[in-house]
């Protein structure tokens, strides 16, 4: 199995692979120069003329990159030149003087994935990465790879900050239904590199991020970390089957994409698929609350439209969820999960 | 000896982000009324709505047509409007957060933009993480504000040159909203033709008019992302829809379209003339990264759960937009967030007194009571005045505005009877003083026994029956300092009503609707308002709150 995986690249960078290079998860496969703080050059006093004529004999508009020694203004034989690459942002014709930012050393781009490069352009590189993919609803953080290790025992459980110990630096970590706002912030505080969970309440996410916020504000390291939450909003549990899938591929490297939801992990069979519009005999995993999460097969569908509590009037069907409750649910709030290729 | 029997048969499909409906429409006895409808998520497939249809159809029509369905379903007309296939994305580089930032984004999320960053220059950030969030964007137009008209501001200068410094050469184009002194000069920033100037949303300290500006961004998102045939789009097809309705009708007509992923309104004058709203993040999943929005809809629905509830729930109909509500406590939270994005979609453009007002989108029209699709119209629409409210509750009106400019009156004419769900008239006042009398309402139903006058406090709701079809003539006696938004020189305003599923709403509430601050209060008044509208009492009996 394998997907194709986009890197985009910021405007200025610069590949460093081709297409057909195979490429490791800490691999550099661009750098770049970022912009470092604002600086202003004086033109007019060098140029020995008024702030406003000294804009007359500027050589370069604003938003150019120039590189050291380019000449900014020239007036007959006097000139103004950057010492520097930098970026030319703004000339004040008030005092005179340009803004500019310098571009500072290069800084790698890590790709986080394993792979073979696929396409190279200035825009975006990709990978083809032979592994299966997890997408998720939702999560948080940035890119970061990683071994997987399960730290719950069912999948339902939370995840508890005690459960983090100096085992967990470094690995992506799969938890159960829910990790407090303390327990993402020791994760993080123990070099764990991210979290995989099945759902979450936003207000703590929200509440972690914000500390996370403050931190980067007051100069604190920042460390890469990311969440990815599975099933939904909440306290919201794995589907039993995916989360055998994740101990069965307990220690093989994964990479981890906070922002976009996703999960490669490599070396793996691909985990149990999801279907809309299940049938009768599927498993299923139901979302929206009281269900949110809940599994069981789905026992047979209801003639017509059913009107739920909320009395909404929808196509819905009998539900036998594993911990015995029968229940009818809304089609359109039911998953057929599908056995992972092996089971 | 069978009769042999004919119809002809036309679909009308409305594909949205989350859900897909259909209705076929037939004629009936040299009639076209709708047959039949069918809603589900879009994710289920056109073979399933197909399946479904004929399952539909097959109870509802002549059964010697039976066996003739599947050709007759293939053979039918179809008629189809869908939402933008994806949003279109848009970075806002401005000056200041307050003003032409904020003037800015309005106008972006008004014409139906995604903004995916919004970088302004008084945002606490440094130079150089501003330069690193835009250089790493990828977006399908750059919106640049900044300046007053008449003005050579280098601020604005500085931030159309962090956007030539961050953008790729030839990459999205950029739409200068600054300062019109530095038009020639911005442009120039950029490789020809890259960059178009447009009025200023911001002329000056006092004056804010993002009309023409929001009117290019709304081309500019046709031209970059929707190049599909445009009148098939929601977008452009339910305003066309509501034009027709207006210029049959003679009426002043509000439409507004809560989906899963946008939000739209038309205004439409009685000779056609539409003015419209897409609004990108107006959707119901658009609120869930709205800073504040789980406290507001916690607070204003009083019975959907606290706050960390209801953001989980914005959260999840926003990763699972086709998903329903299951509980009580989640209707309600879908509903008040319906109500908040609707009077954000008509936050900046007050619409002024209305003939008829329409609910469209699933959560609105397809509310699982005409109350609930009433309340969220009185309640995020505030049409002051007396106003028919109405619901597209079989999603007609976007697939019929999708047919060619002669045809589309035709086709409203022709499904007159089924082309909205009336829910009734509403009369709403705003002032007056709290527990002093707002308006005193007379009711002349013809074939009712007359009732006593209708005295309407300040802050109350009643309904008074009032069945589709009904009519009744209305003496309307508004209270010292309370209006029904147009000038009078008569102590007594007449006005007709016409009834529907809910019946005659009279609203004393105010615009905007205040409510108490402790928290018990609070929920004894919004618990006494959705009884008045929602539960159902014995004819000529008005229920107030």
């Amino acid at each position: 199995m394998s997907v194709v995986h986009r890197i985009r690249l910021p405007v200025g960078a610069t590949p460093m692979v081709e297409v057909g290079h195979r490429v490791e998860p800490a691999e550099v496969l661009a750098t770049r120069r970022p912009a470092g703080p604002g600086q202003t050059l004086p033109v007019a006093t060098r140029l020995r003329c008024s702030a406003l004529e000294a804009a007359e004999h500027l050589r370069v508009v604003p938003g150019s990159t120039l590189d050291a020694g380019t000449v900014l203004a020239r007036r007959g034989d006097r000139e103004v030149r950057v010492g520097h690459a930098c970026l030319f942002l703004a000339y004040d014709r008030d005092d005179g003087s340009a803004l500019i930012a310098p571009l500072l050393g290069s800084e790698p781009i890590v790709g986080h994935v394993r792979g073979e490069v696929t396409e190279v352009d200035p825009e975006a590189i990709e990978i083809r990465v032979g592994g299966a993919l997890v997408s998720g609803v939702g999560g948080s953080g940035s890119a970061v790879h990683g071994e997987l290790r399960v730290v719950v025992h069912e999948p339902g459980e939370e995840l508890r900050a005690g459960a983090i110990d100096v085992g967990a630096t470094g690995r992506i970590l799969v938890g159960g239904s829910r990790a407090s706002a303390e327990t993402l912030t020791r994760a993080r505080a123990m070099g764990v590199a991210g979290i995989v969970l099945g759902g979450v309440l936003d207000k703590e996410l929200r509440d972690f991020e914000a500390t996370q916020r403050r931190r980067r504000q007051v100069g604190g390291p920042d460390a890469s970390f990311a969440v990815l939450l599975v099933e939904g909003f909440g306290k919201v549990g794995l589907d039993p089957a995916l989360f055998a899938w994740f101990r069965a591929n307990d220690g093989k490297l994964a990479s981890l994409f906070g922002d976009s939801a996703r999960l490669y992990v490599y070396d793996a069979d691909p985990p149990p698929a999801r279907r809309s519009l299940p049938r009768p005999g599927d498993r299923v995993i139901a979302h929206r609350r009281p269900f949110a999460g809940m599994t069981g097969e789905l026992a047979r569908m209801l003639e017509g439209s059913h009107a739920a509590p909320s009395g909404v009037a929808a196509l819905a069907a009998l539900v036998r969820f594993d911990d015995g409750l029968t229940a009818v649910v809304a089609l359109a709030n039911l998953e057929a999960t599908e056995p992972a290729a092996g089971d | 000896m069978s009769i042999e029997i004919d119809t002809e048969l036309a679909v009308l499909l409305d594909v949205g982000s989350a859900w897909a409906k259909a209705s076929i429409i037939g004629r009936v006895r040299g009639r076209w009324r709708l047959v039949t409808r069918v809603a589900q998520p879009t994710a289920w497939g056109a073979s399933e709505l197909r399946t479904a249809l004929l399952e539909r159809m097959a109870r509802a029509v002549d059964p010697r047509l039976s066996a003739r369905l599947p050709d007759l379903l293939a053979n039918a007309n179809r008629i189809e409007c869908h939402t933008a296939r994806r949003p279109g994305r848009l970075a806002v580089v401005a000056v200041s957060r307050e003003l032409s930032g904020s003037a800015a984004r309005r106008a972006a999320e008004a014409a139906g933009w995604q903004v995916v960053e919004h970088v302004t220059l008084d945002d606490g950030r440094s130079l150089a993480d501003r330069l690193a969030r835009l250089q790493a964007l990828e977006t399908d137009a750059w919106l640049v504000a900044g300046g007053f008209d008449g003005a050579r501001s280098p601020r604005a200068m500085e931030a159309a040159a962090l956007v030539a410094a961050a953008r790729r050469h030839g990459g999205a184009p950029v739409v200068w909203a600054g300062s019109n002194t530095l038009a020639e000069e911005v442009r120039g920033l950029f490789e020809p033709e890259a960059a178009t100037a447009v009025p200023n949303p911001r002329p000056d300290a006092r004056r804010d008019d993002s009309a023409p500006l929001r009117d290019h961004l709304q081309r500019l998102l046709r031209s970059v992302v929707a190049r599909e045939e445009e009148t098939h789009l929601s977008a452009i097809a339910m305003p066309r829809a509501v034009g027709a309705l207006a210029a049959g009708s003679g009426l002043r007509v509000l439409a507004v379209d809560i989906g899963a992923r946008t939000g739209i309104s038309a205004l439409a004058e009685p000779d056609g003339q539409v003015a419209s709203r897409i609004h990108g993040g107006g959707g119901l999943s658009g609120l869930a990264t709205v800073p504040g929005a789980a406290s507001r809809v916690s607070r204003l629905a009083g019975d959907a759960g606290d706050e960390a509830a209801v953001a989980d729930l914005l959260q999840t109909i926003r990763a699972r937009p086709a998903s329903l509500p299951q509980t009580l406590e989640e209707l309600s939270a879908s509903q008040v967030a319906a109500r908040v994005q609707l009077a954000a979609l008509l936050e900046d453009a007050s619409p002024g007194p209305i003939d008829l007002v329409i609910g469209a989108g699933s959560t609105i029209a397809s509310a699982p009571t005409p109350s609930q699709s009433a309340r969220m119209l009185l309640d995020g629409v505030r049409p002051i005045g007396v106003t028919q409210l109405a619901i597209d509750a079989a999603a007609l009106l976007g697939p019929l505005g999708s047919l060619p400019d002669d045809e589309i009156g035709e086709g409203m004419a022709l499904l007159t009877e089924d082309l909205l769900v009336p829910l009734g008239t509403a009369v709403v006042c705003r002032g007056g003083d709290p527990g002093r009398v707002a308006m005193r309402v007379t009711v002349h139903r013809p074939g009712w026994p007359p009732i006593a006058p209708i005295e309407l406090r300040t802050g109350q709701l009643q309904l008074v029956p009032l069945g589709r079809g009904q009519e009744a003539e209305l003496t309307i006696e508004p209270g010292d300092g309370v209006s029904l938004g147009a000038p009078r020189r008569s102590p007594r305003i007449q006005a007709r009503a016409t009834g529907g599923a809910v019946g005659l709403m009279l609203d004393a509430r105010g615009v905007p609707i205040v409510l108490p601050k402790r928290g018990d209060d609070r929920r004894a008044v919004q618990a006494g308002w959705r009884d008045a509208l929602g539960r159902e009492g014995p004819p000529g009996v008005e229920r107030v709150a």
